[in-house]
């Protein structure tokens, strides 16, 4: 891990499947490279001559930077679905994510209302699926996203029997 | 296994209906809009020495009467009809409510699942001696149950009974049909109107006010335009109704407290009782404008389960305030309250500390001085401590706050790291709790702190719920503690002997003066037992 700062010592973190790289990208390309292909429209229609504004550096410069953010954005993919990890320990479950933004969160068994499992059309092919809890609290956002389904499966059982184990309202 | 306290009587509790009234009070802005409807037209003529009814559609007035006489039956029908399907019940530890006649909703909540319940008279209700109960669960949208209108005895006996079937007491075995008796309240402080004027013109909004009506009495000068003062007006209507709005939301503060829980009771035409059952207080808040620190006010806000985020809309505003304004003896009585066990030995320093203090004295915790530059104010004043029950968070150096996070209420937490913070070694530990004004942040801490603070209070909030088992706080039981705490306050190890016994949130314990947390007796009339050993 390039920058583990922020963890607790002593964890063995569980990764997520690298498949999930292949949907982050899918993601990337559905988001990134539509946008700038609609931001070079008006370089088109510049050097098409329909359009008199913007001027040509204009033009060039604003798609040309957002492909450049894209692309880093793109390189940074498959380290940050590195980053993720998570972690059952006795009473919680620990989940990590994120490079520059490091988060890493703690979410008692007992506090669990509910545990989704989700998978859209990328994901389904890969195999994968998304992992949800849900507690008291909207600010817990907590997803593992990209595990391979049957991981997913035995991570949703575990969750519920310990959360009915270690019920405490609320 | 039937929850709740019931012991008592039929094991079907009656289905009742609403006040018969409860049509026309609830319909009173139906008929006054059909009236402005009407009304407008001709009132508009009148003041214009017009004719009361245009000639061109006098000929057309009985049919438009016609239409207006039977807009009014019909919403009349309406609200009648829905009077007539709406019944309640409160039995077997369930309050449940039927509703409508199209399309019918049948709706039960688990009594001691209650999160709040309160009692509220919009003002023609209170002409008529009506009131509404809302039932508020942990779903942090609307309110579970509502019940529009009941009397207001009614409604206080629904709450009583409510409340005692919720806290898990026994009621009498040899008179079962014998109401709830209310629990017994003792004042713990009021609010003159004096002080929450003074707390309104030197409220956040009056700083604005002030500036921006500076702004454009120099803009109009400079520019010779009066237009600017135009511009106003909406702008101070606006104001005055915002004014108004809080003073009569927060005239006549009064907190209690009972063994149910913390009563408080506001309002200058519309009333408000609100009752929160102990423990339910998620977070807390105590905050302080920069220029209510003249004369050491503040206010303290609560994030509750029942109430929802709350403060977008100025109905969840209102109820969320557990104080609007007041001194700091009034902001460590309601901390007493809330907290009834501080966890520490010198509760009143520590808290001084964390509305008031500077730097790192009594606990706390601050941001270390090298990240004075990311900081320059804050750093003394950003810093965390932990007592044995709760954590507290403050922040602001002008803008003073202080967060309390009981242990127990700790719903999940993030540790929290962005590039800037890293290259000061410094991390957020951000605790979530359900939704509400309070956002319980650790900001800037030092990463080894913080990551120290993220493991132990994990540790601390898993303890402190396996100390916690019931919902039904009368009936809590302490389990023996696994691991001996340290702090004096706790009770001791539970005795075998089922005996009557004092609740232990309640159980006055040897206090640290001036820490004046509740030390009510129990209901009077019928006493408290526990029921069973378990209860699920």
């Amino acid at each position: 891990m390039p920058t583990a700062a922020i963890d607790p010592p002593g964890i063995t973190w569980l990764r997520v499947s690298p498949k999930y790289v292949t949907v982050r990208l899918v993601e990337w390309a559905l988001g990134n490279l539509v946008m700038v292909a609609v931001l070079s429209l008006p370089l088109v229609f510049v050097r098409l001559g329909w359009w008199r504004w913007p001027p040509l550096w204009l033009a060039i410069g604003i798609p040309a930077f957002m492909l450049l953010l894209a692309l880093w954005r793109l390189v940074l993919i498959p380290r940050q679905v590195r980053a993720i990890g998570y972690a059952e320990r006795d009473d919680d479950l620990l989940i990590r994510g994120g490079i520059f933004f490091q988060r890493v969160m703690v979410v008692p068994y007992g506090r669990m209302q509910y545990v989704d499992i989700s998978a859209g059309p990328v994901e389904r092919g890969l195999g994968l699926c998304t992992l949800k809890l849900h507690t008291a609290s909207a600010g817990t956002n907590a997803g593992i996203p990209g595990l391979p389904a049957e991981e997913g499966a035995r991570l949703r059982e575990q969750l519920s029997a310990r959360g009915e184990a270690r019920l405490a309202g609320l | 296994m039937s929850a709740g306290g019931l012991a008592s009587g039929k094991p079907d509790g009656e289905w009742l209906r609403v006040h018969p009234a409860t049509p026309f009070v609830r319909g009173w802005v139906a008929l006054a809009a059909i009236g402005y409807f009407f009304g407008r037209d001709s009132f508009e003529r009148m003041l214009q020495g017009q004719p009361l009814i245009d000639d061109r559609i006098a000929g057309r007035a009985p049919w438009l009467l016609g239409g207006g006489a039977l807009l009014l039956v019909l919403a009349v029908l309406g609200f009648i009809l829905s009077w007539y399907f709406t019944r309640y019940q409160v039995a077997e530890g369930y309050v449940r409510v039927n509703t409508g006649f199209l399309f019918k909703q049948q709706r039960q909540a688990r009594l001691d699942r209650v999160q709040a319940i309160d009692i509220v008279q919009p003002l023609l209700a209170r002409i008529f001696g009506l009131a509404e109960l809302k039932f508020e669960v942990a779903d942090a949208g609307e309110s579970a149950v509502r019940l529009a209108f009941l009397r207001i005895d009614d409604a206080r006996q629904l709450r009583a009974t409510i409340l005692a079937r919720a806290s898990g007491i026994r009621l009498d075995p040899e008179h079962p049909e014998a109401a709830a008796p209310e629990a017994p309240e003792q004042l713990v402080l009021q609010v003159p109107p004096s002080r929450l004027v003074g707390s309104l013109l030197l409220s956040e909004q009056s700083v604005f006010v002030v500036l921006g009506a500076a702004a454009s009495v120099m803009l109009s000068a400079l520019t010779e335009n009066r237009a600017f003062f135009l511009y106003l007006i909406p702008a101070a209507l606006g104001l005055i109704a915002a004014y108004w709005n809080s003073f009569s939301k927060g005239y006549n503060f009064t907190a209690a407290i009972s063994p149910d829980g913390i009563r408080l009771r506001y309002g200058l035409l519309d009333t408000q009782a609100q009752t929160l059952p102990p423990g339910r207080v998620q977070a807390l808040r105590v905050a302080q404008p920069p220029l209510w620190r003249l004369f050491g006010w503040y206010r303290m806000q609560v994030n509750a389960a029942g109430y929802g985020a709350g403060a977008n809309n100025g109905e969840g505003g209102s109820r969320t305030t557990l104080l609007p304004v007041g001194k700091m003896d009034d902001v460590l009585n309601m901390l007493a309250l809330v907290l009834p066990d501080p966890g520490t030995a010198d509760p009143l320093r520590v808290f001084h500390q964390g509305v008031n203090g500077l730097d790192s004295d009594a606990g706390f915790v601050t941001t270390p001085r090298r990240a004075r530059l990311l900081a320059p104010l804050g750093w003394r004043r950003n810093a965390f401590a932990a007592t044995d029950t709760a954590l507290l968070m403050r922040s602001g150096r002008w803008w003073r706050q202080l967060v309390v996070v009981p242990h127990q209420r700790t719903q999940s937490i993030a540790l929290q790291q962005g590039p800037l913070a890293r290259r000061f070694g410094l991390a957020d530990l951000v605790l979530h709790t359900t939704a509400g004004p309070v956002v319980p942040r650790v900001i800037q801490a030092d990463i080894r702190e913080a990551q120290a603070l993220f493991d132990a209070q994990a540790a601390r909030a898993r303890a402190a719920r396996r100390r916690q088992t019931s919902e039904q706080w009368l009936a809590q039981v302490a389990p023996a503690l696994t691991e001996p705490a340290p702090t004096p306050l706790v009770e001791p190890a539970e005795t075998p002997d089922l005996t009557p016994q004092q609740p232990p949130r309640l159980a006055s314990s040897p206090r640290e003066p001036g820490w004046r947390g509740p030390k009510l007796d129990q209901r009077p009339p019928t006493a408290p037992q526990q029921e069973g050993q378990q209860r699920g």
